[in-house]
């Protein structure tokens, strides 16, 4: 279980990004995790949840964006999708491939709120 | 409402500081190897066997993850290898930064090649790098042929496939066909060597395997130490 480590890390890097920049409430934070990425996203969302609790990050919510694992085929030059992580091109059945995506643990933006805004602005 | 944008990779503390490992490591030539497999596959077993073997001709360093305890670096210890133990303390892996100072102390020393034993886990351990040139993992035959299936991210990085425990495969259903199969639809070609660390078998492969990998990470293979 290591994301705790993870989540820890994520409010750390935000932290640096936030502290540069005036803003309101911090409302999403978004992460694009790889189907093959050892992290689960449910477990992600808990620890952040808890490693959250008083920070400014707390009540924010983690969106996190799922990537299928998809292979470049060496062979025939084309991208498929992997079934039952059976690394073999979709098209032609090579075993030459590469993982095209799928491996994804990317910390990709944060929604904040304006600075001027109230806190309890129904924008959402 | 505005975005802040970030893009920045959730290990990227971890990668960077394996970068470091891995060129510390290869400023000096020294090979790394990262030994990983679930609780009780054999990884101390393999290494009091096959260590000596290359104890023989290169110098050998070990760093060794625990959550607790030194009953593995004091196994090894045994072998007169120096042994740098890690306890991590409830972390389920090793991580590059836990790693770091050990490694530093490595290179430092007299070593041609560096073993690090990773915590017993088949999950995290997968996910970060620790500077290693290449990843061997062992699966024993008491665990089931299906494995690779339930751990596909584990098998994908492993250089290297060791199959131990083999003495006991009339004892299990086991099936080394279905096993090596399911290995390589995660990872085609991924080369396998059957071991059993009580009757031998295979230990000299794995030896051989070690070996090619250090003289090339030498470069054209400097004179081994005296034996």
């Amino acid at each position: 279980m290591h994301e705790a480590g993870i989540a820890e890390y994520l409010i750390e890097v935000a932290e640096q990004h936030l502290r540069r920049v005036p803003h309101g409430p911090v409302r999403r934070l978004h992460v694009r995790i790889g189907e093959m990425a050892g992290v689960n996203p449910d477990s992600l969302d808990f620890a952040f949840e808890c490693i959250a609790k008083g920070t400014e990050l707390e009540g924010a919510r983690l969106d996190v964006e799922r990537v299928p694992l998809q292979l470049d085929c060496d062979a025939c030059g084309r991208r498929t999708p992997v079934a039952d992580y059976v690394f073999r091109c979709g098209a032609c059945g090579s075993e030459t491939t590469r993982i095209a995506t799928g491996r994804e643990l990317q910390f990709v933006a944060i929604d904040v709120d304006d600075p001027a805004e109230e806190v309890g602005g129904a924008s959402h | 409402m505005h975005l802040i944008d970030v893009q920045s990779g959730l290990l990227a503390n971890n990668d960077a500081v394996a970068a470091e490992n891995r060129a510390m490591l290869a400023r000096r030539g020294i090979y790394a190897v990262n030994v990983m497999s679930a609780p009780g596959a054999g990884k101390t077993s393999l290494l009091e066997r096959v260590l000596p073997l290359l104890a023989a001709r290169w110098r050998v360093a070990v760093i060794e993850g625990d959550i607790v305890g030194s009953a593995d670096a004091e196994r090894l210890a045994r072998l007169n290898l120096p042994v740098e133990q890690i306890n991590t303390g409830g972390a389920c892996h090793l991580d590059a930064r836990m790693v770091h100072p050990a490694v530093h102390a490595v290179v430092h020393g007299p070593a041609d090649v560096l073993v690090f034993e990773n915590v017993g886990n088949l999950v995290c351990p997968a996910e970060f790098d620790l500077g290693e040139d290449d990843a061997l993992m062992l699966l024993s035959v008491t665990e089931g042929h299906d494995k690779p299936k339930k751990y596909p991210l584990m098998f994908r990085r492993a250089g290297l496939l060791v199959l131990n425990k083999v003495d006991l495969l009339a004892m299990t259903d086991f099936s080394v066909e279905e096993a090596v199969q399911a290995a390589r639809d995660v990872h085609p070609g991924l080369e396998v060597i059957r071991t059993s660390c009580r009757t031998g078998e295979g230990i000299a492969d794995v030896a051989a395997w070690f070996e090619l990998r250090i003289v090339a990470k030498r470069g054209r293979g400097s004179p081994p130490v005296q034996g």
